[in-house]
């Protein structure tokens, strides 16, 4: 797959919660391919970023624009450009990884959802637990889940909120080694604490803010 | 302050007149008083609720607070109106027609307003949040845009032909005598600027809170 | 690449699917509803006991249990979502139009078989005449197409909210009140001989409006 090109701006974009700040003015441009970490004191908004970003959370102050070979993607219409995964992102219990995954490949509209579904489970080391239930997975394999569900539809932007959470060596390694492959490829954005993501970019956002509860 | 006061005068010495200057409707005798209370109240009822519902829809276009303040204020300043419209119809009801409650078509109408007003501010009393509460019950009004033409025109019609009632509606008859016409006119106006009025306090009084907050 | 944007019938298909799957893995739903419903109609049958002659207390009866069986269950698919934060999930893969729709369809046909099993049992256990079936059956469609409309639209509004039983039947009540009082109306004039006309364009002309709003409102409501 050639690279897409995206670019993904924003102007101060700011969020309240009521009172309380969930996300002080930060501006930025970023372009694919590539790999950008964001990184902040817990509550300065990480997660509230990227979510602006994926199109699920409206911004209360400030505005972001996004561009797929140069067109203005509106947020409503982000999701289909942008492979999510957060720790707010849960699966339906009653039904298989799987399921789940066909699910998500068919209500896209993907052109063909069964080989969509292999690839992204392949991708992800999950293939042998595919038919197992959601409700049956550790919360290592949910996490790789997530990261399948984001790939699935073959973004051009990824953007995972603390992706090596919950997983083990092994499962590290794997991420590692999908950003090497993806980052020629894709605009790859984490929002981490963690050194050993935070150093797997080439960009860097660092968010001001001084943490949950405060009213800024 | 010169304003508010000449606007509680103005009402006060209307209502007075209706009393003492204005001849009584053959039909309704004594009663004839309460129109000049009952009718204006109704009247700011409605237009409360349209006032509420067009910031509604203009917040979700605009997405400004302002609008959602509006939307809340004219819902409080509407429902207490409708309380008032309701009492003083049944009251003159049970004055007219011996009895306080009839489902007759206007009766039902403020009643049905009276549970879209409740539901709307029983909807915006179970969010914390001030944009999702802006935002929700912004649409929870915009769906009750639909139901309320039903509700006030059609439906009353069809509980008239399942409960006929011969009752005489007065209301064609009262604006004969021109003096009638002129403490009703004058109270009806009365009434909607204290509508405003109070719209005016109440959504000053929403700004403050949420700039302060956001300072 | 997804060959088809967010809003799509696909989308639509694949989540009405998806939530029949759902019901009929996990199936407490359904079971509870009907069980509801036939509670309901057990109370009034034994309350009242037979009608026959009584056509407009029959028609009020049917429909009150419908709506009550309708308030209890219509909202669950959205506070499902909501509890289980599969709402992101769903969100991430179909516009909010697709989503509303989908749910639609899905409490339409959840209405659809509570009917199917409470309607004959109250035919039957109320003694009523028997119904001018084609207007019977117009009346109870029309009507609940209606009923899901805008409990489905109402059900999305409460299940951000904490409110979440009495809220929703004390919010969904007065946008479904011109369904009661037309079906009634409806249902009653079917069984005294008379012409359903009038009710019945009520009925489709306010499930269109409901339709209309709520296909232009879903994106207002999921924004956080």
């Amino acid at each position: 797959m050639s690279a897409v090109a995206v670019a993904l701006e924003g102007k101060d974009v700011q969020h309240r919660y009521g009172a309380r700040v969930g996300l002080r003015a930060v501006s930025f441009n970023l372009t694919a391919p590539g790999v950008v970490a964001i990184r902040g004191a817990n509550g300065a908004g990480k997660s509230t970023l990227l979510r602006i970003l994926a199109g699920l959370l409206r911004p209360s102050h400030g505005t972001t624009d996004f561009r797929v070979s140069g067109e203005a993607i509106s947020p409503p219409s982000r999701p289909r450009w942008v492979g999510y995964a957060g720790p707010e992102l849960a699966f339906y219990p009653e039904f298989s990884a799987a399921e789940n995954l066909q699910f998500a490949a068919e209500t896209r509209g993907l052109a063909d959802p069964d080989a969509s579904v292999r690839t992204a489970l392949e991708r992800v080391g999950l293939q042998s637990r595919a038919s197992d239930q959601v409700a049956a997975l550790s919360s290592g394999m949910l996490q790789r889940l997530a990261l399948a569900f984001a790939l699935l539809h073959d973004p051009p932007v990824l953007l995972l909120d603390e992706p090596g959470s919950h997983l083990d060596e092994e499962g590290k390694a794997g991420f590692e080694d999908l950003v090497a492959r993806e980052r020629g490829r894709r605009l790859v954005v984490i929002a981490t604490n963690e050194e050993r993501e935070w150093s797997l970019a080439e960009r860097w956002i660092e968010l001001q803010g001084r943490g949950l509860g405060d009213p800024a | 302050m010169v304003l508010r006061g000449s606007l509680l005068l103005w009402i006060a010495g209307w209502m007075v007149a209706a009393f003492l200057w204005a001849p009584l409707v053959p039909v309704l005798g004594e009663t004839t008083r309460v129109l000049y209370f009952h009718i204006p109240v109704a009247w700011v009822t409605v237009f409360a609720l349209a006032w509420s519902m067009v910031h509604s829809l203009l917040y979700l276009r605009r997405r400004n607070m302002e609008h959602d303040h509006h939307a809340m204020a004219a819902a409080e300043i509407g429902l207490l109106f409708c309380v008032a419209a309701t009492v003083s119809g049944s009251l003159w009801a049970k004055a007219m027609w011996g009895s306080y409650w009839n489902w007759d078509p206007r009766e039902t109408s403020i009643f049905f307003l009276l549970l879209v007003y409740a539901a709307y501010l029983a909807l915006r009393g179970a969010i914390d949040q001030d944009e999702r509460r802006a935002r929700l019950s912004a649409v929870y009004s915009a769906t009750a845009f639909v139901a309320v033409p039903f509700l006030m025109f059609v439906v009353p019609r069809i509980y008239f032909t399942l409960h006929p009632d011969p009752l005489i509606n007065p209301r064609g008859k009262i604006d004969m005598d021109p003096r009638i016409r002129v403490v009703f006119f004058a109270l009806l106006a009365g009434f909607t600027a204290l509508y405003f009025w109070i719209l005016s306090v109440r959504v000053r009084v929403a700004r403050l809170e949420r700039r302060s907050q956001e300072a | 690449m997804p060959s088809d944007g967010l809003n799509s019938r696909a989308a639509v298909w694949a989540i009405l699917r998806k939530e029949c799957r759902s019901e009929w893995r996990t199936r407490y739903g359904l079971n509870a509803s009907l069980l509801f419903a036939l509670t309901s109609l057990t109370g009034v049958s034994f309350a009242v006991g037979r009608l026959s002659d009584r056509t407009d207390i029959l028609s009020a009866l049917l429909w009150i249990v419908l709506l009550f069986s309708a308030l209890a269950s219509l909202s669950h698919t959205f506070v499902r979502e909501v509890e289980g934060r599969t709402l992101t999930l769903l969100r991430l893969v179909a516009s909010p139009t697709a989503i509303g729709l989908g749910k639609l369809l899905f409490n339409l046909l959840f209405l659809l078989v509570i009917e199917v099993v409470t309607v004959p049992l109250f035919l039957t256990l109320m003694a009523a005449p028997g119904p001018r079936w084609p207007a019977f059956l117009g009346v109870l469609g029309a009507g609940s197409v209606a009923l899901a409309a805008a409990a489905t639209v109402v059900g999305a509004i409460i299940s951000q909210t904490r409110g979440r039983g009495a809220l929703f039947a004390g919010a969904a009540f007065p946008v479904l009140l011109p369904v009661l009082a037309a079906a009634v109306s409806g249902t009653r004039a079917q069984w005294s001989g008379g012409a359903v006309g009038p009710e019945l364009r009520l009925l489709c002309a306010y499930a269109v409006a409901l339709l209309a709003a709520s296909l232009l409102l879903y994106d207002h409501l999921w924004e956080d």
